[in-house]
């Protein structure tokens, strides 16, 4: 594996008033890995996320992505880069099929979105890029389906299927399992793991299911407070009595109460 | 619906195009034989027509010249508003601006047509430039509090007296002596062909232009405009390319209006010349291109039937028409029928599934 770090932050700070979402975080994260970052709820994750996709733009600090600094990069240049990114909460056009959602997503890097006055038609790598991406996220039935009438399993689906349409090279998914039935969960996650490997690909996760994440990531960052608070393979993380106490503390603590009792 | 996506090969030529155009091309022969049609049932022979004669034959084509310049300043306003989601409230102003442009170039500085329509081409690009000077920087009801703000001032300089030798003030601006082949009183006929023409060919372009790259970008904005900006989409450009496309055709309706009445009235730069775009496409159908054809005639033809029946109750009554298709057909004439077709195909599919005549899988 390459020693590439593709992506970093450098002391990257975030404020809402007097609340320190992200307090001075600094990753480096490797080119072709699957890196999570897991942290209890209101650990800034989401905040993060989003000041690394320039979604939100820092208080302080700086992202680099490939050594150059795209902080204050205007949103739909990120794209263009090489990075796409999903969300947690679903972010679709509803009113839309399925293959429109991702051929547009496919369009938006082309150099075609100018033509006026000529059908899209005409432009079939888009579409034809769009149906090979439906196969592979498993919606071709869907394929001319309106968005919106998905159910939320397709939905995450889709998702996933409009942001590998471009094919970048970083992939920030913010929780791609929300809100999924728990058996569908597994394939979703084989699928993001097969893209990540065959395509060379690095993906940046955000994820609750604690099992999911030490399975799959290569490397984890633990957010605690807006701080990192353990960094570490898979095996470290879940080694670190930290993160532990912190993460799970409450939950370990009741257990370990109920086992006392009895 | 406007927005699936035909998975069949493309068929090009002529006759691919006749044949899926069927309706509209079935309704540009009524309406080029309506005058005649008209003066048979008065009694009168076709020359008529054709001699400009007054009389009910004349009278219609005034009407439907009317449901032309609306059914073209309804459909720029669609683009903006049912097809990228932009609010203006200021659309009023992209139509006076060609139906007084149209009138100081002709009167005033005595240009004749072509330099004239070059010139509303021209204005068409500034204006919706300066509204693009606030589009990236307001969104929603933001936007259309400043597109109203503008198009309040421009009403107010075109009735202000400082400019009343060009714009006639508050009486509005009269004397206007259209072309020969273009002239309403003299030439009816001519012009009634070329407003039908002009409106059929803006609906076909209009038609292309949300089929195209661009025109999916557009809807996409007003499905969702963060996930397109995340997608990689520079949004303004986008918004700013509809603008343009809606201000000049807007603009060119106002030239139809000028060549049309004998008389511009201020009353084209108000607010209330922007509800009148608003409600057409909401009986039309938002977002349909053709709802706002549909919408113009039905809103024209309504208003006149009303008119000459109640007179001064007219209004009221046709206020409560507006409420009712609201209430009732709230996706508009041609929203509701899509829908309706839709559900149609859908009950169709699984009857057909129920008694095991499986038509094709899809």
């Amino acid at each position: 594996m390459a020693e590439e770090i593709i992506l970093q932050t450098r002391n990257l700070r975030r404020e809402f008033g007097a609340l320190v979402a992200v307090a001075d975080v600094s990753i480096q994260v490797q080119a072709n890995t699957l890196h999570s970052i897991i942290g209890p709820n209101g650990a800034g994750k989401t905040t993060f996320f989003n000041l690394l996709s320039g979604n939100l733009k820092p208080t302080s600090g700086q992202v680099l992505f490939k050594g150059r600094d795209i902080t204050n990069l205007p949103l739909h240049r990120t794209a263009h880069l090489g990075i796409g990114r999903s969300f947690q909460i679903t972010n679709i056009f509803p009113n839309l099929t399925v293959l429109e959602n991702v051929r547009l997503s496919c369009q938006a890097l082309g150099k075609d979105n100018f033509r006026l006055f000529s059908s899209h038609r005409r432009f079939r790598q888009y579409e034809e890029r769009a149906r090979e991406v439906i196969d592979q996220v498993g919606l071709t039935k869907e394929a001319l389906l309106l968005a919106r009438t998905l159910p939320h399993g397709g939905q995450r689906k889709l998702e996933l299927g409009m942001l590998l349409a471009p094919d970048p090279e970083v992939l920030l998914l913010d929780e791609p399992t929300a809100g999924m039935a728990a058996e569908q969960v597994p394939e979703l996650l084989e699928l993001i793991q097969q893209v990540q490997e065959l395509g060379n690909k690095t993906v940046m996760l955000v994820e609750h299911n604690m099992n999911v994440v030490m399975s799959v990531s290569d490397f984890i960052t633990v957010m605690h407070q807006g701080q990192v608070l353990a960094e570490g393979a898979p095996s470290e993380i879940a080694a670190n009595e930290v993160v532990q106490s912190a993460y799970l503390g409450e939950l370990y603590g009741e257990l370990e109460a109920m086992a006392g009792n009895e | 619906m406007q927005t699936s996506i035909s998975t069949s090969a493309q068929r090009n030529g002529l006759a691919a195009f006749l044949k899926r155009n069927g309706s509209l091309i079935a309704i540009v022969l009524i309406m080029i034989a309506l005058p005649f049609v008209v003066a048979l049932l008065d009694g009168r022979p076709f020359s008529d027509v054709l001699a400009n004669e007054t009389g009910n034959a004349k009278f219609v084509q005034g009407l439907m010249i009317e449901i032309f310049i609306l059914a073209i300043y309804a459909i720029s306003y669609d683009l903006i508003l049912g097809i990228t989601g932009l609010l203006s409230f200021g659309h009023a102003m992209f139509f006076a601006v060609g139906a007084y442009g149209t009138g100081i170039m002709l009167k005033n500085l005595e240009w004749g047509i072509l330099p004239t329509l070059g010139g509303i081409f021209v204005l068409g690009v500034l204006q919706a430039l300066l509204f693009a000077v606030v589009l990236p920087r307001v969104k929603g009801i933001t936007f259309a509090l400043v597109t109203l703000g503008l198009a309040s001032v421009f009403q107010i300089v075109v009735q202000s007296n400082e400019v009343g030798e060009y714009t006639g003030a508050d009486v509005g601006l009269q004397g206007v002596i259209p072309p020969d082949f273009l002239n309403t009183s003299t030439e009816r006929f001519h012009l009634y062909l070329i407003g039908l023409a002009l409106t059929v060919v803006i609906y076909l372009v209009y038609r292309r232009f949300v089929d195209s790259p661009t025109g999916r970008v557009c809807v996409a904005i007003r499905e969702n405009e963060d996930r397109a900006l995340m997608l990689g989409y520079n949004t303004f450009y986008f918004k700013l390319a509809a603008l343009i496309v809606s201000s000049i055709t807007a603009a060119l309706a106002g030239t139809l209006h000028t060549l049309h009445q004998p008389i511009v009235s201020p009353n084209v730069a108000s607010l209330s010349y922007t509800v009148l775009a608003l409600l057409i496409i909401l009986i039309g159908g938002m977002g349909t291109l053709s709802g706002a054809m549909i919408g113009a005639a039905v809103f024209r033809l309504l208003e006149y039937f009303l008119d000459k029946q109640f007179s001064e109750n007219a209004s009221f009554i046709l206020g409560l028409i507006y409420v009712l298709l609201v209430m009732f057909v709230p996706y508009g004439i041609v929203g509701t029928w899509q829908v309706k077709r839709l559900q149609i195909q859908q009950g169709r599919a699984r009857l057909y599934e129920a008694l095991g005549l499986r038509k094709k899988p899809n």
